[in-house]
């Protein structure tokens, strides 16, 4: 009982503290406001039902879903008022789009707690949320006017399914975990895996943006036009940020270790470097939260020089929204690592049977590979409007029918060879991986034709 | 041999409609699809950008393994076909167990089937009759059409539904191989280019994306074109006005704009940019007699127009330059920027029997601005625009949408239309002499949801089973008869 006091203390103190300031400014039902009270009421939940997630205690979910279904509304209302204020569906930039997968992730939440009695997916999707709700404080942008391209209903159409599906595959890549965390898989196996996640992130970033010295390469932000700085077309100026760079390898180091130890324990057939392990999970949390205490402090303000151009130039979190959600995402998968290395008991009593967790993972993919297929096909109509051709092998274009691949291969699996478990369960989360780095990894790599999103 | 011929023939077979092949395929098409996008294609890359990205020997070998253009390459295709090849197969391979089962469907279980079915029940009961009549009511309820299946030596219900759903996947392979033949005929009937058009102009070549050109059977006449901004400046609409002319008939006109082509005898004309073409449309002047007699009078000049001034004086416009520089009493041309521009006009006077250079602006050194009879003034610039167009020929794209729409019904009865069936049959137990009513059901997808129609379906019968004595009229009227 006591969390749900101390939640519910919190947010009224928080919406007290909002409505304060929108005293102050006269203007209570902008979209700033809504976004606000959504992710307080998102946080209340995410609080809750970790709380659930944690301690058991039932009567947890009830506040929880409450809260969630309070942050809908808000959710809604800001999806609404931007829709009004910008005369067209809010589907044209990430901002926008990050509105719209927030929306379906509580939505998608709600019904498997309501519809299937998954109660714990929110301790996985609500903290997503806040990410999500985050994010988009951070690349708020003003209403930008769309170009020709992109005016069209079938746009609309077409992003719309494409962030259901992508909620989709979110909803089924958790259900899988938790299948395999019914299925007795071994704790330390995702002990391994949430540190390799974890190393994948830093590695990237330590890899793609290490400077000379010790320094970190962020794009620079011109806060004036809330833009990035680029230097010619297609071509952003990057700022060094000093030491951090340094700081991004050091934890890079440390996240390693776990695995390494894990890797050790096998090889050596020694359960005692394990425990090594854990330890050294618990250290490396404390390092990415510096680390992100650190990148949140420089990267937020201050002005950094740049290997391109003479001057200083500032930077700010909203230029480098990738590099921020990967780090918060570290925290969050190694968190979730404990919780499940603490509370293994707990959650296989919370959740619902291996089998039926089985089922509900294909019943939602069953969702989403018609929701892909619509996806792309709309996509393909649009496209044949605005370029006059319906398939052009864009890397976006390429990576979603992949993504429909992976999927239609995981049904023919199941149906036709009769995949069940594990292996189903496996071909779920990489289905998943595709999802993501189709969504991230194109947009952020492999620039083409879809440089609007 | 023949013998032989024939097995290796079936072996073949088997392994092409198997759903290993199958996998292996489109696993192949994935890993190559996923190369595709890391590698730089030549298609959308300029060659500088090839050249800069890769050393000369890492090039020739991507060139050569056909790396640099995944999409277009010829083991790309062929991969595309086995994949087809795979999917006919298979479906041939499967489609008459399939249709079997869809055509002549399972109506009275033998014994052997009904003691392996799940889920089943027996309900005891009086007689036959009574056990299969409340069968029929609690099915009828439950919106099914029963059937009184009568054989030679035995009897029982049979109801189902949505039986289509068997056939449902392959409606959906049939989508797909539909796709694949409306991107295939574009491939070898289609094309893509571009067609740039100024105002007024009129043209019918089109520049094709490998460079050539392609002459149309008509032609394409811009009206007019033009661009609408938001207040902030960007482009919000661009838009031209288009003439179909065909034997020297306008025979379509329509406006088009971003997402809004023109369709003429299946090639297609998309709004695609708009801009200034650097070339002028019409220059305004003032031209004064530099004697301070006579009128001032307005003139408007194209390029290489020459108009009369008076008896025997002309002007001519020479030449236009958009960005201009003077170095060594010349004229020089800096770049194609509508940056700094200036207009060597030509004015030649009969009577002087002279020509005299004027340049606007005036420069010293190079012009004859004040000894020319005229003085010239400009007022105005007007530029011309001009509207690109991307013109596509994609005779197989109704193939692309058919198969679409076809896959979208497909799916959508794969996954959301159960076949459900129900068998009930009365069993007379020759030991005990009692009657009993075995029920059973099946579905071939979403099992979980279909065992709970079944138990009400149960729940049902044992109610009506129950009632039957208490409630029948017939039994009633009987008794009352009877005393």
């Amino acid at each position: 009982m006591t969390l749900i006091v101390l939640v519910g203390l919190a947010i009224a103190f928080l919406l007290f503290m909002a409505f304060l300031n929108v005293v102050k400014s006269g203007n209570l039902l902008n979209e700033t406001n809504l976004l606000f009270a959504a992710l307080i009421f998102y946080a209340g939940a995410g609080a809750l039902y970790l709380g659930f997630g944690v301690t058991g205690t039932e009567s947890y979910v009830k506040f929880a879903s409450l809260a969630t279904w309070l942050g809908l509304i808000a959710n809604t209302a800001a999806i609404a008022h931007r829709w009004y204020e910008a005369g067209h569906a809010p589907f044209s930039s990430v901002y926008e789009m990050l509105l719209s997968f927030v929306w379906t992730l509580a939505v998608l939440t709600l019904v498997a707690e309501k519809k299937y009695g998954v109660k714990v997916i929110g301790t996985i999707t609500m903290p997503v949320a806040i990410v999500g709700v985050v994010l988009m404080q951070l690349l708020r942008t003003e209403v930008h006017p769309l170009v020709p391209a992109l005016q069209s209903t079938w746009l609309h159409v077409h992003v719309t399914l494409a962030m259901l599906a992508y909620a989709a595959c979110a909803l089924s890549f958790a259900l899988a975990a938790m299948f395999l965390i019914q299925d007795n898989m071994k704790t330390e196996t995702f002990l391994a895996v949430t540190s390799a996640s974890t190393l994948a992130i830093y590695a990237s970033v330590v890899l793609t943006r290490f400077e000379k010295w010790g320094g970190l390469s962020l794009v620079a932000w011109n806060p004036e036009q809330k833009s990035e700085v680029f230097l010619s077309r297609g071509v952003r100026l990057f700022v060094t940020v000093p030491d951090l760079g340094w700081l991004m390898t050091l934890t890079l180091f440390v996240v390693a270790a776990p695995l390494a130890f894990y890797g050790l324990a096998r090889w050596k057939k020694d359960e005692s470097f394990l425990t090594l392990a854990n330890r050294a999970v618990f250290l490396s949390i404390l390092l990415q939260v510096m680390t992100l205490a650190m990148f949140l402090v420089r990267a937020n303000d201050g002005r950094y020089p740049s290997l391109d151009a003479d001057g200083l130039f500032p930077t700010s979190l909203a230029a480098s929204p990738f590099i921020l959600s990967g780090l918060v995402g570290g925290v969050f998968i190694s968190l979730l690592y404990l919780l499940l290395l603490w509370r293994r008991q707990d959650l296989g009593r919370l959740l619902p049977s291996a089998e039926n967790l089985d089922r509900i993972t294909y019943k939602t993919i069953c969702l989403a590979f018609p929701l892909l297929t619509l996806m792309i096909a709309s996509g393909a109509y649009w496209a044949n409007q605005t370029w006059g051709s319906y398939w052009s092998w864009d890397p976006k274009e390429t990576w979603a029918a992949i993504t429909w691949l992976v999927y239609a291969l995981y049904l023919h699996m199941r149906i036709t060879r009769g995949w069940r478990g594990r292996r189903a369960a496996y071909f779920a989360i990489a289905g998943f991986a595709v999802v993501m780095f189709t969504f991230f990894g194109v947009t952020y790599l492999l620039p083409g034709l879809h440089a609007y999103a | 041999m023949a013998l032989d011929f024939r097995a290796v023939a079936h072996k073949t077979w088997r392994t092409i409609a198997s759903i290993q092949t199958g996998v292996v395929l489109l696993i192949l098409v994935v890993i190559l699809a996923a190369v595709g996008t890391i590698v730089l294609q030549r298609p959308v890359t300029e060659p500088d950008e090839m050249q800069s990205a890769y050393s000369p020997q890492a090039l020739r070998i991507l060139d050569t393994l056909g790396l640099t253009d995944v999409f277009h390459s010829w083991w790309f295709l062929g991969l595309m076909l086995l994949v087809s090849l795979c999917i006919v197969a298979a479906s041939i391979d499967r489609f008459p167990n399939s249709w079997r089962y869809f055509s002549r469907p399972y109506k009275y279980p033998d014994a052997s089937f009904r003691r392996a079915s799940h889920p089943q029940k027996s309900l005891a009961i009086a007689d036959e009759e009574s056990g299969l009549v409340a069968a029929e009511r609690a099915l009828h309820s439950l919106g099914f059409k029963p059937e009184r299946v009568v054989r030679e030596d035995h009897f029982g219900i049979f109801a189902e539904r949505h039986r289509i759903s068997e056939l449902a996947v392959y409606i959906v392979h049939a989508s797909l191989l539909l796709i694949f033949f409306g991107t295939i005929v574009d491939g070898i009937w289609g094309w893509r280019g571009y067609l740039s058009l100024n105002e007024g102009q009129t043209s019918n070549l089109v520049e094709i994306r490998d460079g050539s050109k392609r002459t149309l059977p008509f032609a394409i006449r811009c009206d007019a074109a033009g661009q609408e901004n938001y207040k902030d400046g960007t482009p919000k609409k661009w838009w031209s006005k288009l003439a179909v002319v065909e034997d020297g008939r306008d025979v379509q006109k329509k406006e088009i704009v971003v997402n809004d082509p023109l369709l003429y005898s299946g090639v297609r004309f998309y709004q695609s940019s708009y801009g200034p073409n650097g070339k002028v449309d019409k220059l305004l002047l003032v031209a004064a007699p530099s004697n301070g007699s006579g009128q001032k009078q307005d003139i408007g000049l194209a390029v290489n127009d020459t108009v009369p001034l008076d008896a025997d004086t002309t002007v001519r416009f020479a030449e236009f330059i958009p960005d201009f520089a003077v170095r060594d009493g010349q004229v020089y041309r800096k770049s194609n920027q509508l940056e700094n521009p200036a207009a060597h006009l030509v004015v030649t006077s009969k009577k002087a029997g002279k020509d005299f250079d004027v340049w606007i602006p005036a420069m010293d050194g190079v012009a004859d601005n004040s000894k020319s009879p005229y003085q010239l003034q400009a007022t105005d610039l007007k530029m011309g625009y001009f509207t690109g167009l991307q013109v596509s020929h994609e005779p197989g794209q109704w193939g692309v949408w058919s198969g679409v729409v076809l896959m979208g019904i497909g799916l959508a009865f794969v996954f959301y239309v159960v076949h459900m069936r129900f068998w009930v049959v009365p069993v007379h137990d020759a030991k005990t002499g009692k009657y009993s009513l075995w029920i059973g059901g099946s579905a071939n997808r979403n099992r979980d949801a279909f065992e709970q129609r079944f138990n009400d379906l149960v729940v049902l019968v044992e109610e009506d089973l129950k009632s039957i004595p208490r409630t029948s009229p017939r039994e009633q009227v009987a008794t009352v008869a009877g005393h």
